[in-house]
């Protein structure tokens, strides 16, 4: 008898704090499912219809056909973007992991003594507004007449180049901005992981005739590597959604350069905003959560498995 | 050579690499500084250089007076000010519950989350636009401060969640013991504690609606509805106009206060962000 109140009396503080949980996220919950999960239900939904320009109001369910146009018919462009994407992700990780490798290790050579100088003025692209950057690179080192890349390849006695009329070379200049901007981030973590490693560690290795190559390859890169994995993963995302740095060097309305590269979100955002496909644009959209989400569940299982060995 | 003078050459070469990185790192920035203080108008042809002959603070004028840059600043001020205040006033107390409390449905609703951080808003872009615009929203103040708020408020609550898990529950159930009521128990003791990531939070909310451009342009059309973001997208020069040296004055004009505050606010990042949502 007394056992039983007690598990009344106890279901009844769960009850209690149930709901006074839920009063306290309410607000914010109502607020989620209402501007950020219905829009998302509401893209599926138009993925299943025909809206254009033309059908604003009076699309109809077209059932998986945009589905279809996008995975199947290669010419349509989103197998293509979803290529130069992952292209442009791989490239641009091991670009970032090398070089900002060798620069935090340089930063950690015995006797530097400005290196807290150094640091405060690498960070800066980082700390600069990132459209504002681009910007500033598409105008003041890009622009065929008057960016200073071309001024000084006229002062040299050169052609001008045009940056970012073709595919190849707006790839690269776009990777190059890419990591102007993401280097910073990438320097700042690796430095704190060499920090914190103990110096014992080579000590011992230094005595064993370890060549500092060795000493890189079983030492230091193995040590860092739990630390800095979190950053790398979220940086792989980041990269791998990124818009503004094609979107604003090569794309933008009224002022597209002629190459002709795409990631997938700016694929998506073509569809949607300059040819006012909606429906298929949906469905691109759509596709690309779904590969977030297979992506974010794919690493997160795999971060599991490695914390518990 | 002896082994020091090799470290003392070695010291050397590392100083020349890093004075000519950090330059070279500086160009855009610096360049642009260069040409927002240029007196003649002489960024082609052969008399072009890194440094201005002449220096002037015209450039830095014009942006002020010909253009609405104090107009746009009061809409990015307002907009920023509104989103933050809704997502912090609705996601502390959501935070602080999912952080505490045991509940059925927790769990699904956190795992949720994650995915929805996962989701660039761009996407739903259209679909908002296609929501919004029956129900005149569009070209308000108001449609973009409701996609502002939902996009950060996903962040705030994981963001802040994060940090609370990192405070002892120890402390609370003291001050409870000591006959704290609840008001008194939030106000002067969880909030207190929940500064810094509260801090950084507001920073990264303020810093996304001072930078997000790509809604302003799409959701609203005139350029006395800009913001500071819109406003500069719309200045920028285009592959033949010659306002480059006034749009280079007016981005480090905008800069500065985000380099403002990402300096000050550097030590405080690190803590409040590593320790809140990206250690997921």
């Amino acid at each position: 008898m007394k056992k039983q109140q007690c598990t009344i009396r106890e279901k009844k503080k769960i009850r209690r704090e149930t709901i006074s949980a839920y009063g306290q996220s309410l607000p914010s919950i109502l607020l989620i499912l209402l501007i950020v999960i219905f829009p998302i239900m509401y893209t599926g939904y138009i993925s299943l219809t025909n809206m254009n320009v033309y059908h604003w109001n009076n699309y109809e369910l077209i059932g998986l056909e945009n589905y279809k146009e996008a995975l199947l018919v290669f010419d349509n462009g989103f197998l293509t973007a979803l290529f130069v994407t992952i292209l442009w992700t791989i490239v641009n990780m091991v670009l970032q992991l090398v070089i900002a490798y060798g620069i935090a290790a340089l930063l950690n050579i015995n006797g530097l003594r400005l290196r807290n100088l150094y640091r405060t003025l690498l960070i800066f692209p980082w700390a600069m507004p990132g459209y504002v950057s681009i910007l500033l690179w598409k105008t003041g080192m890009y622009n065929s007449q008057f960016g200073l890349l071309n001024q000084w390849i006229i002062k040299l006695g050169g052609e001008p180049v045009r940056w970012l009329n073709s595919n190849i070379l707006a790839f690269i200049s776009c990777t190059a901005v890419n990591l102007w901007l993401a280097l910073p981030f990438m320097i700042t973590i690796i430095d704190g992981a060499l920090q914190s490693l103990d110096k014992s560690f080579y000590e011992s290795a230094v005595l064993d005739g370890a060549t500092w190559m060795e000493q890189t390859r079983y030492i230091t890169i193995p040590m860092i590597k739990p630390i800095i994995a979190p950053s790398v993963l979220i940086t792989t995302f980041t990269t791998f959604k990124q818009f503004d740095i094609i979107y604003l060097l090569t794309q933008q309305v009224g002022a597209k350069t002629g190459a002709d590269i795409h990631t997938i979100l700016t694929y998506a955002y073509e569809k949607a905003f300059i040819t006012n496909n909606y429906g298929y644009s949906s469905a691109i959209s759509i596709l690309i959560f779904g590969m977030l989400i297979a992506f974010s569940l794919l690493t997160g299982t795999n971060n599991r498995r490695r914390t518990n060995e | 050579m002896s082994k020091k003078n090799k470290q003392g050459v070695r010291l050397v070469i590392v100083n020349l690499f890093f004075l000519l990185l950090c330059f070279g790192v500086l160009i855009p920035i610096l360049y642009a500084f260069s040409v927002s203080l240029n007196a003649e108008n002489s960024l082609l042809g052969a008399n072009f250089s890194f440094l201005p002959k002449k220096i002037t603070l015209q450039n830095y004028k014009a942006v002020f007076t010909e253009k609405p840059i104090l107009l746009w600043f009061k809409n990015s001020v307002i907009l920023a000010v509104t989103t933050l205040v809704i997502s912090l006033g609705t996601g502390i107390p959501a935070a602080y519950a999912f952080s505490r409390k045991q509940f059925p449905g927790r769990k699904m609703i956190l795992r949720l989350l994650i995915l929805l951080y996962a989701f660039p808003s761009l996407l739903s872009m259209m679909a908002l636009y296609k929501l919004l615009s029956p129900l005149g929203l569009i070209n308000t103040k108001t449609g973009l401060i409701i996609v502002y708020t939902g996009t950060m408020a996903v962040f705030a609550l994981w963001n802040m969640k994060g940090y609370f898990d990192t405070i002892p529950v120890e402390i609370e159930e003291a001050a409870r013991i000591d006959g704290a009521t609840q008001f008194r128990l939030v106000t002067r003791v969880v909030l207190p504690l929940a500064r810094p990531t509260i801090a950084v939070t507001a920073m990264m909310i303020l810093v996304y609606v001072w930078n997000e451009y790509i809604f302003a342009i799409n959701f609203m059309t005139g350029s006395d509805t800009y913001t500071l973001a819109a406003g500069l997208y719309s200045l920028q020069a285009t592959e033949m106009s010659g306002s480059w040296p006034v749009f280079s004055a007016a981005s480090l004009v905008v800069s500065l206060p985000i380099l403002i505050v990402f300096f000050a606010m550097q030590k405080n990042m690190a803590t409040g962000l590593i320790s809140g949502g990206v250690k997921g």
